[in-house]
């Protein structure tokens, strides 16, 4: 475990800097430099802005499940167990299906708000977010916006369904850098807010009681940080589609690898979550099947094995 | 300066009327489920009230920073999620007064041993212990104490009386307890609850007479050569 720990670092470094020059085209490096040759376009036009997107999406996932574990001192909690994200995929979903597909991400942060909210109400009505509660009622709304989801599609036409049937598959496919960055913009928001809250987090994951007692408004401080949180988590949506499993591994294995608590796992939530997410992407991009495989199944493909043995192996670590 | 509980009422209190003036410590007793703790939840406003004010105002409206500043509250048990928080960071978190440093208030309560232990591989004495130096170094005006010698052995227990005895370690001092003995050599004034109502607001000498304890507890408790003892049979 000390091995892996030392060696995180340099393999997330190498991984950043390899991922972008790797896939389905070679490229020849001494062309990089002609900005009218193809081997420029395809690095600067997709690669590049491709591998950034993934970073900036799966940091920003991977730090989401890290608050939410966090807020709901629950460790099954993220933004996806919880439905934030498929309140967002649907009303993406709606956005196509209404002609307003330009303005998705405005749609998917109402998604992923008006979720939050709801589970905020149900929160407080259950008095306390560290019940079950919580994740039931989100599995719930998972359900709902599920089934909602169907229904957008009965409603759509061939063109509509596609478009909606590509977006929740999950995609990072895009040139040039208007999304990257929107989402950069979004991303810094993110980690700078939950970095100078960070001694905030510490207390409430004391209790809310110790929290309560030092002077904190620990209403306000869960709503400031949710609503950030899903705001941030809808942006990602919107762009890079429904992409599971980043923000409940990524977090775990950071705090199982590096026994820390989740306030100094802020930093290293988003950047390891950002690298995971370009991993799985290169094995999307780099298997040698017809299809490139959709980015949720990777990460799921990838994370939930690596989860499992962490959990069977944590005793011994 | 006091602070002042005017007509509580809810599902488990009664009518609740109380002034505990700064400087006067109280020892709160009673039965299980009589209503203590949540007595002690309302007076430091985890239960909102608007029957509780401090300076004359509603302790539920005074700004988070303010309220820390008067009162604080040590939990029966130390509840806390995160499993990698350590003893010296708990306390780091608690530190809002400037009278003591952290390595003191360790000192004071005997866990400078601890300090890099994680709270959660703690004792349930220790952890009282632990909270003990959080509540010196929070140095609230008031400080309610919840059952806090009911996980410590004897000598644990000894070094607890002689924090809570110093005059100069904390201000008003609210200590919830079943040790009868210990509420006794306190000396602090008695507030007993019976079914969420207080049925006695008064000194220790009064509450501790022989023949009030011998009412009060049909034989069970007595006092004995300046002790208060359990009759087991």
């Amino acid at each position: 475990m000390k091995a892996l720990r030392y060696l995180l670092p340099p393999t997330a470094l190498l991984i950043l800097l390899v991922a972008p020059f790797v896939g389905e085209v070679p490229l020849h490096l001494a062309r990089l430099g002609e900005t009218q040759s193809i081997d420029h376009r395809i690095f600067f036009e997709l690669r590049l802005p491709r591998v950034l997107l993934a970073f900036l999406v799966g940091g920003i996932l991977s730090l989401g499940g890290l608050l939410f574990q966090s807020l709901f001192r629950n460790p099954m909690s993220t933004p996806f167990t919880l439905g934030v994200a498929s309140g967002a995929t649907l009303l993406s979903a709606v956005a196509i299906l209404t002609g307003l597909g330009l303005y998705a991400p405005l749609f998917a942060f109402v998604g992923a708000m008006s979720t939050v909210l709801l589970l905020y109400l149900i929160g407080r009505g259950a008095e306390g977010y560290g019940t079950d509660t919580l994740l039931l009622a989100g599995i719930t709304l998972s359900f709902f916006y599920a089934a909602a989801l169907m229904v957008a599609y009965a409603f759509s036409d061939i063109e509509q369904n596609f478009e909606i049937m590509r977006f929740t598959m999950g995609s990072l496919e895009i040139s040039g850098y208007g999304k990257v960055a929107m989402l950069f913009a979004v991303a810094l928001a993110f980690v700078l807010y939950s970095y100078r809250k960070r001694e905030g987090l510490r207390m409430l994951l004391v209790s809310h009681d110790f929290a309560h007692l030092q002077g904190m408004d620990v209403r306000a401080f869960t709503l400031g940080m949710l609503t950030l949180t899903s705001a941030a988590v809808g942006a990602a949506v919107s762009i890079a589609g429904p992409v599971g499993f980043v923000g409940l591994i990524v977090p775990h294995i950071l705090r199982i690898l590096f026994a820390q608590s989740a306030q100094r796992l802020i930093l290293p939530s988003f950047f390891y979550g950002g690298i995971f997410l370009v991993a799985c992407d290169l094995v999307a991009r780099t298997l040698p099947v017809q299809i490139q495989l959709p980015i949720g199944v990777v990460t799921a493909f990838v994370g939930a094995p690596f989860f499992i043995y962490l959990i069977i192996r944590r005793r011994h670590l | 300066m006091a602070i002042v509980v005017n007509t509580h009422s809810d599902t488990i209190l009664h009518d609740i009327s109380l002034k505990i003036p700064q400087g006067e410590h109280r020892c709160i007793v009673g039965a299980n489920g009589a209503g203590k703790s949540t007595l002690a939840k309302v007076l430091c406003a985890i239960r909102p009230s608007e029957a509780v004010s401090v300076k004359g105002r509603s302790l539920h409206r005074l700004s988070p920073t303010e309220r820390k500043k008067e009162i604080n509250y040590i939990p029966p048990r130390l509840e806390i999620y995160d499993p990698y928080l350590r003893v010296r960071d708990y306390l780091e978190m608690s530190r809002h007064g400037t009278r003591f440093g952290i390595d003191e208030a360790m000192e004071i309560t005997g866990i400078t041993p601890l300090q890099e232990h994680r709270c959660l591989t703690l004792s349930s004495g220790e952890a009282q212990l632990m909270m003990t130096a959080g509540a010196l170094l929070h140095d609230a005006r008031y400080t309610i104490f919840d059952e806090p010698a009911a996980n410590l052995d004897p000598l644990h227990t000894r070094r607890l009386f002689g924090i809570l005895r110093n005059e100069q370690l904390f201000g008003t001092r609210i200590v919830i307890t079943h040790h009868l003995d210990l509420a006794f050599h306190l000396g602090y004034d008695i507030l007993c609850m019976e079914e969420g109502c207080i049925v006695f607001d008064g000194s220790s000498e009064d509450f501790f007479a022989q023949k009030a304890l011998q009412r009060r507890y049909h034989g069970a408790i007595a006092r004995h050569a300046d002790h208060i003892v359990t009759e087991f049979l």
